[in-house]
């Protein structure tokens, strides 16, 4: 943010930080070594959908591009909307790199067609524990933070900050422990 | 039993030693030239700090206790929290300690008293009520290792000449203000209680840095003694952000809830961010932390 932003408001929103998202890939032989993780083979993208017809008719755009990138490396696409107002595209594939992959080619498409800052989070779902283990990429951030959700409206801090202790040279982990929010009743 | 300390962390070993022999060094500086200077009438007052740090160091335990307010519980009122010290203690080869109960909501721990068998574990019932289970004996571990690594003894010892010091500053004052000043023992030089006085506050504030560095040192100890002990580093970690600050907790709010108020708006609500980085000296918390995800990573490896 600049000093103009800052006398004047900011008028644009960040752009979405896509950049890291691949470094899951790598991480994910130390979550499957040392941890014994393995990838669910699903991922969910949240995005705020907006109602103008250009956003309408951009995201079908990508939409129909991700469904044709899917259908050659075997992946199914579905669709959600929750309580709070997001869309989810949720993704399915036993390989973590085309789960990846797709979020990457959405966040991408979506920011090509200028509605990248509508991207919120992507969250990786690893099996293997006690609980499920969420990697959940925040665009805005740039950064990943784990999510390790135990029954209602609870987590497990103890295992979250474990894997953070392992992974972090690995990862790009959110610094700011109070920027770890939650995703509770994920889509996937 | 002769196991002092737990794992070994070479650089922080040469840290503490440095630290320590630059205060024995002041504290020799320090005793130089309060005898060359005054030479008798300071007999009186090392009686006076030598018998208060002694009395300070038979009575530790009760008296930290005691300015607590703190209530040493039996086995029948608290049988979970006896269980868990003597489940560590076992681990950690010590003694039982006296386990005692503060009533506050503020989550917190300590242990005092001069030796291991003459110690006190102190828990608060925030702590108790707030903390998992595995997180308090995180909590114990660290103190116990206090009890171990014996920092009573050690703190009472550092922080003997600093209380002379403190001591000699007041006087020196009351000296000075009460035409002790008239009083010269030649005529070029400055009036001794002058001297004294520079003296005693300047070896008064080194020492007190000193101190608190040690003190420092003495925490990464325990916490690494801690981790050592449950063999769980992540439980300790995840306590002390709990106990630490409500800043520094996890927040268990949903990330949509929190973005759909303020990043989908034009409301920059993270402006303060950067500034509060900039300014913000580095809170040991932090460092703490890092040096426990540290231990973590050591555990979690296989030894070659």
């Amino acid at each position: 943010m600049g000093l103009r932003d800052a006398l004047f408001g900011r008028n644009k929103l960040a752009e979405p930080k896509r950049d890291q998202l691949f470094s899951l890939v790598t991480a994910a032989v130390t979550l499957d070594t040392e941890l014994g993780l393995k990838t669910a083979g699903v991922a969910a993208i949240a995005f705020k959908p907006q109602s103008s017809g250009e956003f309408r008719s951009a995201f079908d755009d990508v939409d129909q591009l991700l469904e044709a990138v899917a259908q050659q490396s075997g992946t199914t696409i579905e669709r959600k909307s929750d309580d709070f107002g997001f869309d989810w595209i949720i993704v399915r594939d036993p390989d973590l790199e085309d789960l990846v992959a797709a979020a990457h080619t959405l966040a991408d498409e979506l920011t090509a067609k200028g509605f990248g800052s509508q991207l919120l989070a992507a969250i990786f779902r690893f099996d293997g524990g006690e609980h499920p283990v969420y990697w959940i990429y925040g665009f805005k951030r740039g950064a990943y933070w784990p999510f390790v959700p135990i029954g209602d409206q609870k987590r497990d801090n103890a295992t979250e900050l474990e894997l953070k202790a392992k992974l972090e040279h690995e990862l790009p982990i959110e610094q700011d422990l109070t920027r770890w929010l939650a995703i509770f009743d994920a889509p996937v | 039993m002769k196991r002092k300390s737990y794992g070994r962390d070479a650089g922080l070993t040469l840290r503490m030693l440095f630290t320590t022999g630059l205060l024995g060094l002041l504290y020799v500086v320090f005793a130089v030239v309060l005898f060359s200077v005054l030479n008798v009438s300071l007999v009186p007052m090392i009686v006076i700090v030598v018998g208060l740090a002694f009395f300070q160091y038979y009575t530790s335990d009760k008296l930290a206790l005691a300015a607590a307010g703190a209530r040493i519980v039996s086995r029948e009122e608290q049988p979970q929290l006896h269980d868990m010290v003597e489940r560590l203690c076992a681990m950690a080869d010590l003694p039982k300690p006296k386990v005692a109960i503060m009533d506050t909501p503020v989550p917190n721990a300590f242990a005092t008293g001069r030796s291991p068998k003459h110690a006190a574990v102190c828990v608060t019932t925030g702590l108790w009520d707030r903390l998992e289970p595995k997180e308090i004996e995180g909590v114990l571990a660290h103190e116990l290792s206090h009890v171990a690594n014996r920092d009573v003894l050690i703190m009472t010892l550092a922080s003997f000449f600093a209380m002379l010091a403190a001591l000699l500053t007041r006087f020196g004052l009351y000296a000075g203000m009460w035409g002790g000043g008239g009083r010269r023992d030649n005529n070029n030089g400055p009036p001794v209680w002058l001297i004294v006085l520079a003296v005693s506050i300047l070896v008064y504030a080194i020492s007190f840095i000193l101190i608190r560095t040690i003190s420092r040192y003495r925490e990464y100890a325990a916490d690494r003694g801690s981790a050592l002990i449950t063999g769980a580093p992540e439980y300790l970690m995840s306590a002390l952000q709990k106990i630490s600050s409500q800043m520094a907790l996890i927040p268990n709010r949903d990330l949509r809830e929190v973005e759909g108020m303020s990043a989908f708006f034009i409301i920059p609500a993270r402006a303060r961010t950067a500034a509060a980085e900039l300014f913000m000296d580095h809170p040991p918390l932090e460092k703490r932390l890092a040096a426990l995800a540290q231990i973590a990573r050591e555990m979690g490896r296989p030894v070659a």
